[in-house]
């Protein structure tokens, strides 16, 4: 059969099943400002389709407690299963890499709304991906996308404390409380967070990200100016709904949003484990795996004659 | 012979982390004079298990570190005692406990005397994971770490290096075939003492920046304790039977950050960029030869 074909599909597929996924989460949610967004959706061409599968009311899934009976439990080990990372947007299949649908879920054609000028820079990051994409330079991948990487990530807890650790690039973010104001006179990598319990859902309120982080593999980008708004919401025991609502008034033309589920990972004994990544003297990133010590760079101190392991 | 010249940070945004630190409107630099208000020493604060809890911002106090070498071009070593004053705490600070004392076999004796002269090999300067206990065992008051616990994990989320230690308290065995710059952590309860065994080291660690080492066969017991409210005495034994003639014992005090501040971002980016201005075939040959 016709690639070309099956990509046309999975496309379609994509677009009727993004928009089922809003309907389903939107009736569940009583948040006016989403049920507004959901009736434009609905005006739109495929909401005939959208309406009619999974539009039942479900009630909302209650999330077991911390040990103050009151906070909501998102301790584990986290990870998503799409390829986002790739590109947050709808991508056909290349090598090595599966087709998806895009995760943006606002606007509803799943494309983020660059100005024309960002669009450019947006075609040019694309272009030079292969080398340009500040992944590769070993920065810490930033807000959102340190989420949707193909490594766990690990949701740290107790009542007050909140934190996330990424395994790529032992990166982490502590979720500081919104009882005080950003610390936003740095741009940094992982940004500032600041966060609030609306019900069960932590709402984490991000600045402060340097413009030098894309949103994927693919050259989508922000400036320092971005902000953003993450909700964690655990919709069973084993899924956590993450919706990223993204604004930067000169890059994009209006707020648009993504949303993923974070799978948690089951395997007993499964933790996060030691991931370096170094650029060494040509630029080139090396992941360092722990498992084995031969995966070194070869500039790394050698001399010391180990003598026999015990 | 001359001594080379060491930074501790490399790399244009850690440059810019230090400066935040230590500008004056940043929260981090007030941590190491600050006094705690309210510091209740009559109980301990306790999770609802029972157990000392260890949650909170904290800052290495004095002690511990004597390794810290912060070199000009002519040698002087800045840090203890140089012209323009220390910055570090090379003498274990004021009332602080004794500095750590390294003693090794004639073999590694000789390695540790070779790896002082080169500073610019040390690992961490190559935005390598510090490994333990040099994650803790950073120069004192300035970089925090923050402790998250509940009744399966302790970690510890280390500003310097953004390095991370999630240890868990589930009397599981080390891994098999693992070997980290951090190795691998289990904790325990003993009374009131969180104790961490850390063994499957990948042997690359320095314990600081004066050349201080251990291989692979490094072990490492930890001992947090809380004596109250805003202090923990961190211990820890370093036995490593290839390089040591008997183990390493180092101590030295956490102090609580005051709420009102926070852990800051650090970067380490420029990898070994910079370090070719310091390696054999550029100016680390050069500096050497004098």
């Amino acid at each position: 059969m016709n690639s070309h074909f099956l990509m046309a599909a999975s496309y379609a597929q994509g677009f009727a099943l993004s928009r089922s996924r809003c309907a389903r989460a939107c009736t569940r949610s009583a948040r006016a400002l989403r049920l507004a967004f959901c009736a434009a959706v609905a005006a739109g061409a495929f909401a005939a389709l959208a309406l009619t599968g999974d539009a039942q009311t479900k009630s909302p899934f209650t999330p077991a407690r911390l040990w103050d009976a009151k906070t909501p439990d998102f301790r584990g080990m986290w990870q998503v299963r799409d390829t986002a990372y790739v590109n947050i947007e709808g991508h056909p299949a290349e090598k090595g890499i599966a087709a998806a649908r895009s995760i943006i879920v606002d606007p509803p054609d799943g494309k983020i709304p660059y100005k024309p000028q960002a669009l450019i820079q947006r075609q040019e990051n694309y272009k030079n991906r292969a080398t340009a994409d500040p992944s590769l330079k070993c920065y810490q991948a930033g807000v959102p996308r340190a989420t949707y990487l193909p490594t766990p990530l690990q949701i740290l807890q107790s009542p007050g404390n909140f934190a996330i650790v990424y395994q790529d690039n032992h990166a982490f973010r502590v979720f500081h409380p919104d009882t005080r104001p950003h610390f936003d006179s740095a741009d940094w990598w992982m940004g500032d967070t600041r966060y609030r319990w609306e019900g069960d859902t932590l709402v984490a309120d991000v600045v402060a990200l340097t413009d030098q982080l894309w949103l994927d593999q693919a050259g989508n980008f922000h400036s320092t100016e971005i902000h953003i708004v993450e909700r964690y919401r655990m919709t069973g025991v084993d899924t956590i709904e993450y919706e990223a609502r993204i604004e930067d008034p000169g890059v994009y033309s209006k707020p648009w949003t993504l949303r993923t589920v974070l799978y948690r990972i089951k395997e007993p004994g499964a933790r996060i484990i030691e991931d370096e990544c170094l650029e060494d003297a040509n630029g080139v990133r090396h992941h360092i795996s722990p498992s084995d010590p031969k995966n070194l760079l070869k500039s790394d101190y050698s001399r010391w004659k180990k003598p026999a392991q015990k | 012979m001359k001594t080379l010249p060491t930074l501790h940070c490399f790399g244009l945004a850690t440059a810019l982390c230090v400066l935040l630190s230590t500008s004056g409107s940043s929260p981090l630099i007030a941590q190491a004079t600050r006094v705690p208000s309210n510091a209740p020493t009559a109980t301990l604060p306790r999770l609802p298990g029972g157990r000392p809890n260890l949650q909170g911002l904290w800052l290495k106090s004095a002690g511990g570190f004597q390794g810290l070498f912060i070199g000009s071009l002519d040698g002087t070593n800045l840090a203890a005692g140089g012209a323009r004053g220390a910055r570090g705490d090379a003498r274990g600070g004021r009332g602080g406990p004794a500095p750590t004392r390294y003693e090794y076999t004639p073999e590694a004796e000789a390695e540790r005397m070779d790896r002082l002269r080169r500073g610019f090999e040390d690992p961490e300067a190559r935005c390598h994971l510090p490994g333990v206990p040099r994650a803790l065992d950073q120069p004192a008051g300035l970089y925090p770490v923050q402790i998250i616990q509940d009744e399966k994990y302790v970690a510890l989320l280390h500003e310097a290096m953004h390095d991370v230690r999630i240890i868990p308290m589930d009397n599981s065995r080390h891994p098999q075939n693992y070997w980290a710059w951090d190795g691998d952590s289990r904790g325990r309860w003993e009374g009131d003492t969180f104790v961490v065994d850390v063994s499957n080291f990948n042997g690359r660690t320095w314990l600081d920046m004066a050349g201080n080492f251990v291989d692979q066969n490094e072990h490492v017991v930890e001992r947090f304790t809380l004596t109250d409210a805003d202090t923990i005495l961190y211990e820890a034994m370093i036995t490593d039977p290839t390089v040591f003639v008997k183990p390493v014992e180092m101590r030295f005090t956490l102090k609580r950050v005051p709420a009102e501040q926070q852990i800051l971002e650090y970067s380490c980016l420029e990898g070994e960029r910079s370090l070719q201005h310091y390696t054999e075939e550029d100016g680390g040959k050069k500096v050497r030869a004098k």
